[in-house]
C-alpha cells in the first residue's frame, strides 16, 4: 500500500509560507568605534581653545630729540605700510629711492639687509600710515620675530613721506 | 579511537557594555566642556608665530572691531574696583544695581554718558544693537580714563594689557589705542593673535630647531 507522507505544518493553514528566521542580533562594533571617535574629538577640542598673544613694547614718547634712539644711516631700513597691502621701503635716509613690494617679498628684503649689515648697526623702522590695516602692522611685527630682528621701532610717517605715498598710490591707480 | 573533541565556544563578544561605557564617557566630556558664550563683537585676529599663551589673570583687554570701534574687557575680579575708580575720576556715582549690571556685562562698549543703559542690555540684545564703542579720539579719550582707573585700582600690581584687534581695522585706531596707553605711562602690551606655523627655513625656525636639539642632549 502506498504510504502518504503527511508533513506536520502546525501553522495556520495551506498557503502560508514558512519564512526563514533571521538572526536578531546586531553587531555593535561600528557603533563603539563611532562613540570613541566622538570622545576623542571632544577631548581634543576642549583643550585647544587658548588664545595666544604676541609681545609689543613701545618706547617712551619724548619731545627731546637728544633722547631719541640714534640710528646709523648705513644700517637702517625703513618700511612704510600703505593701503591695499603695499609696502614702500628705502634704505638709510634717502626717501627718494623709495621702492614698492608686497608682504610675500618683504622677508627676502629684510633678510638681505640683515646679512649685509653688522648686527649692532641693523635697525628697522616701521611706519604704518593711517590707511594700513592692523593686520599689516601685526604681520610686519611677526616678520621681525621670524627673521630674528632685535632692533626695530614703530613710528608714524612724516607728512612728507605720507604725501609721497599718496602720490605713488595715485600714480599706480590704487584706491 | 575516539578523537578528543575540543568543545568549541562562541568567539563573538557581546559589545553592549563597551558601547555603554563609551557613551557614558562621551556624555561626561560633553557636559564637562564649558562652551564660551558667543561674543557679541566678532573679531578675527591676525596670525603670528608667537606661541605664548595669553594671560587669563589680571588682564585688561582692548578689543578693536572691524569697523574701528573700541571695546574693553577685564578680569572679573577687578571689575568693581575699576568702576569705583572711574566714578571717582569722572565724578559719577554708580548705584548698587549699576555695579551688578557691570559685573554681569560681557564688556564695556559705550561712551561713559550711556554706560548705565548699556549695562542693562541683555546678551542677545547686544548682538543686534549698534554698539558705539568707547571714544578714543584725542578730544575725548575715554579709553585713557578707563586705563588709568584700572591702573589705580590695581595699585602697584602689574596688569596685563591685551590688545585684540581685527584684521581689517585701521592702523589709525590702533595708534589711538596705543596713545591712550602711552598717556598712562604703560608701554608693555600683548597683542592677541591666532597661531601660525614658523615658516620653514627662516631664522626663527633654525633657532627653534637648534634649541630643540640642545634640549634633547643632556
Amino acid at each position: 500500500m502506498a504510504e502518504m507522507e503527511v508533513k506536520e505544518s502546525g501553522k495556520k493553514g495551506p498557503g502560508v509560507k514558512k519564512s526563514k528566521k533571521h538572526s536578531t542580533r546586531v553587531d555593535l562594533t561600528p557603533m563603539v568605534d563611532l562613540g570613541f571617535l566622538l570622545i576623542t574629538f571632544f577631548i581634543f577640542t576642549t583643550t585647544v581653545s587658548q588664545a595666544t598673544s604676541m609681545n609689543l613694547n613701545m618706547p617712551k614718547d619724548t619731545k627731546d630729540p637728544n633722547l631719541d634712539t640714534k640710528v646709523k644711516e648705513s644700517g637702517s631700513l625703513t618700511l612704510m605700510l600703505g593701503k591695499a597691502n603695499v609696502i614702500y621701503y628705502y634704505f638709510g635716509n634717502d626717501a627718494a629711492t623709495m621702492k614698492t613690494t608686497g608682504y610675500k617679498n618683504v622677508r627676502d628684503i629684510i633678510l638681505k639687509k640683515k646679512q649685509a649689515t653688522p648686527a649692532t648697526d641693523l635697525f628697522i623702522i616701521i611706519k604704518p600710515d593711517k590707511d594700513a590695516t592692523y593686520k599689516n602692522a601685526v604681520d610686519i611685527l611677526d616678520e621681525m620675530d621670524i627673521n630674528e630682528i632685535s632692533r626695530y621701532a614703530m613710528v608714524d610717517p612724516t607728512p612728507d613721506e605720507y604725501s609721497k605715498i599718496q602720490q605713488t598710490e595715485q600714480a599706480s591707480g590704487i584706491k | 579511537m575516539a578523537r578528543a573533541k575540543i568543545k568549541r565556544g562562541s568567539t563573538t563578544v557581546d559589545m553592549t557594555p563597551m558601547c555603554d561605557v563609551a557613551f557614558l564617557l562621551l556624555t561626561f566630556f560633553i557636559l564637562a566642556a564649558k562652551f564660551k558664550p558667543e561674543e557679541a563683537v566678532k573679531v578675527v585676529t591676525p596670525a603670528s608665530v608667537s606661541n605664548k599663551v595669553a594671560p587669563q589673570k589680571n588682564y585688561l583687554e582692548v578689543i578693536i572691531s572691524k569697523d574701528n570701534k573700541v571695546f574693553l574687557d577685564m578680569d572679573p575680579a577687578m571689575k568693581e574696583d575699576v568702576l569705583d575708580e572711574l566714578g571717582k575720576e569722572r565724578n559719577i556715582s554708580f548705584s548698587a544695581q549699576d555695579k551688578k549690571d557691570f559685573l554681569n556685562a560681557q564688556f564695556v562698549g559705550a561712551p561713559i554718558s550711556q554706560l548705565k543703559q548699556f549695562f542693562q542690555l541683555k546678551p542677545d540684545q547686544l548682538k543686534g544693537a549698534n554698539l558705539q564703542g568707547i571714544p578714543v579720539d584725542s578730544a575725548n579719550d575715554e579709553l585713557q580714563s578707563w586705563i588709568s582707573a584700572a591702573v589705580n585700582a590695581k595699585m602697584g600690581e602689574q596688569l596685563n594689557f591685551l590688545i585684540k584687534g581685527d584684521d581689517g581695522s585701521k592702523y589709525s585706531t590702533f595708534s589711538q589705542v596705543l596713545d591712550a596707553f602711552k598717556k598712562n605711562d604703560q608701554f608693555k602690551y600683548e597683542l592677541v593673535t591666532s597661531t601660525k606655523d614658523v615658516p620653514k627655513g627662516s631664522e626663527l625656525f633654525k633657532k627653534n630647531m637648534a634649541e630643540q636639539a640642545a634640549g634633547k642632549k643632556p
